[in-house]
């Protein structure tokens, strides 16, 4: 991977002394930051620092799921944009993302549940989005896997049905990305770690790396899960986030059974088969805040009871690989996107919390005219990070997250 | 993952026995002289330190004793002091 071969993005190159602009973190934010400021701006002169290789965090460790069914106006066009993205991108980048809009199923587990997605519902068309809401009889018609007996935990009263979500193959998007920008003049350094940023008078003069120091007028950190250590690490800026670890695991393959996305809030659990056929599944957080990607035992067997009961199917089905990542959780579910605020020239992009993929493209996009023209677009303007002194925390949460400690 | 967590009362025990209680931020601000700034650094903000932080727990299936301790974040191992580094 880091040998002297041709990465296969393009040329490798060397690092220069100073860049118009430089990303701290190599994942999808970053990437596609880049890929639209190059391609919708003009600005070639960037480049990506990443501590380990692109799409070693969240965008290579998250379970695939795109899907545009939040709660808010705020996030809803977002999601919405970043969604119809998807064939775009596939056609602009010459690269197939696998892009698979099988549908969301939001299983939903008492009739106040069923209260709360009308009016997701409702944001939804409003803004639209199809979603609908159906009964616990039309969502086995979807899902003939689907327990519909009244004789689990948690039976199911209905489910909000997301037709245009689905599945994304994420390290396409990584590579996909990653070719797209480099071709147009992007350098990406791998291997090569940020270790601070130089100011001058409230301005970002640099970026220091143990490769070097690089002059530059602008800086973005958007390094997924440890973007807040870093930020405050360089700048002393510190933030509403709590880092968690978040894991996922994959069956051994099966013949086709699921045919969408299945999630339930109730049993903290979702599904869904991939194209090899292993049911992907994932959901619970482990709740103290860590960098480790560690697994638990604990955890899979949360997963075994959750799976077995909602697809019954699935019991004594073996579970093939797990994995952990970070997710920086804010209290109010909603990230954090802010610029030439707490100092000229220093951006950030974070607090995605496990909604970092979904995003990337439509975020990318907008942070890049951010930057470009050191305006924020009206569309990120409600996610500043001063809505936390204001009191003005986005309703994407119903209640503050019972795995915070905020709660 | 594995972490075990010394409780002043009950000892060394399972962490998840525990409830997670956030950064240690100092005391409460005081009502005097509270800015927006001032209290929503102390209600929200964190600095996601990587490495050796002090924070608090809550011995939720246990005494049910609040106290600080020193964590690694990156090892998830407890440390005796700020400064412990292995």
């Amino acid at each position: 991977m880091f040998s002297k071969s041709k990465p296969m993005w393009g040329k490798k190159t060397k690092l220069k002394s100073s860049y118009d602009v430089v990303l701290i973190g190599g994942g999808l934010h970053s990437l596609a930051t880049a890929y639209y400021l190059a391609k919708e701006h003009g600005i070639t002169d960037v480049a990506i620092i990443e501590k380990n290789y692109i799409g070693y965090g969240g965008a290579g460790r998250n379970t695939a799921i795109v899907r545009a069914n939040q709660r808010t106006q705020y996030n809803v066009p977002l999601y919405k944009e970043a969604l119809d993205l998807w064939p775009v991108l596939t056609k602009e980048l010459d690269y197939n993302l696998m892009f698979n809009n099988c549908g969301n199923l939001n299983l939903m587990h008492s009739e106040a549940a069923m209260n709360a997605a009308r009016m997701t519902i409702a944001t939804a068309q409003f803004h639209g989005v199809e979603s609908h809401l159906i009964d616990a009889k039309e969502a086995k018609e979807l899902v003939p896997a689907l327990n519909i007996s009244e004789d689990i935990t948690f039976p199911i009263h209905g489910a909000m049905f997301h037709p245009p979500g689905g599945v994304v193959r994420h390290d396409a998007v990584v590579w996909g990305l990653a070719k797209g920008a480099a071709k147009m003049g992007v350098e990406i350094h791998q291997q090569t770690e940020a270790t601070g940023i130089n100011t001058k008078n409230g301005k970002v003069t640099a970026v220091v790396t143990d490769k070097g120091v690089i002059n530059t007028k602008q800086v973005l950190i958007s390094a997924g899960g440890y973007s807040a250590a870093l930020i405050h690490g360089f700048l002393g800026i510190k933030l509403p986030i709590s880092v968690l670890t978040i894991q996922a695991m994959v069956t051994q393959p099966l013949k086709p059974i699921l045919d969408h996305v299945v999630s339930s809030g109730a049993y903290h659990c979702y599904a869904n088969q991939t194209l090899k056929g292993e049911i992907a599944t994932g959901a619970h957080m482990d709740p103290w805040p860590n960098y480790t990607t560690l697994n638990t035992a604990h955890y899979i067997k949360h997963q075994a009871e959750a799976l077995s009961e909602f697809l019954p199917a699935l019991r004594g089905v073996r579970f093939m690989r797990i994995w952990g990542g970070l997710a920086d959780m804010t209290p109010d579910m909603a990230p954090i996107m802010d610029g030439n605020e707490q100092v000229e020239g220093f951006f950030m992009d974070c607090g995605w919390g496990y909604f970092g993929f979904k995003s990337c493209s439509a975020v990318g996009r907008h942070m890049a005219s951010f930057m470009a023209t050191n305006t924020c677009p009206d569309i990120l303007k409600p996610f500043a990070l001063k809505r936390y002194q204001e009191h003005k925390l986005m309703g994407e949460t119903a209640a503050l997250m019972s795995y915070t400690p905020d709660n | 993952m594995a972490l075990t967590i010394t409780c002043p009362i009950c000892g060394k025990r399972n962490g998840y026995e525990f409830r997670y209680g956030g950064e240690e931020k100092g005391p409460r601000p005081d009502e005097k002289d509270l800015t927006p700034e001032s209290w929503c650094d102390y209600v929200h903000m964190n600095k996601c330190v990587a490495g050796v932080q002090q924070e608090w727990w809550f011995h939720r299936d246990g005494c049910g004793s609040w106290f600080t301790i020193f964590r690694d974040t990156t090892t998830n191992l407890e440390k005796e002091t700020p400064e412990a580094k292995e």
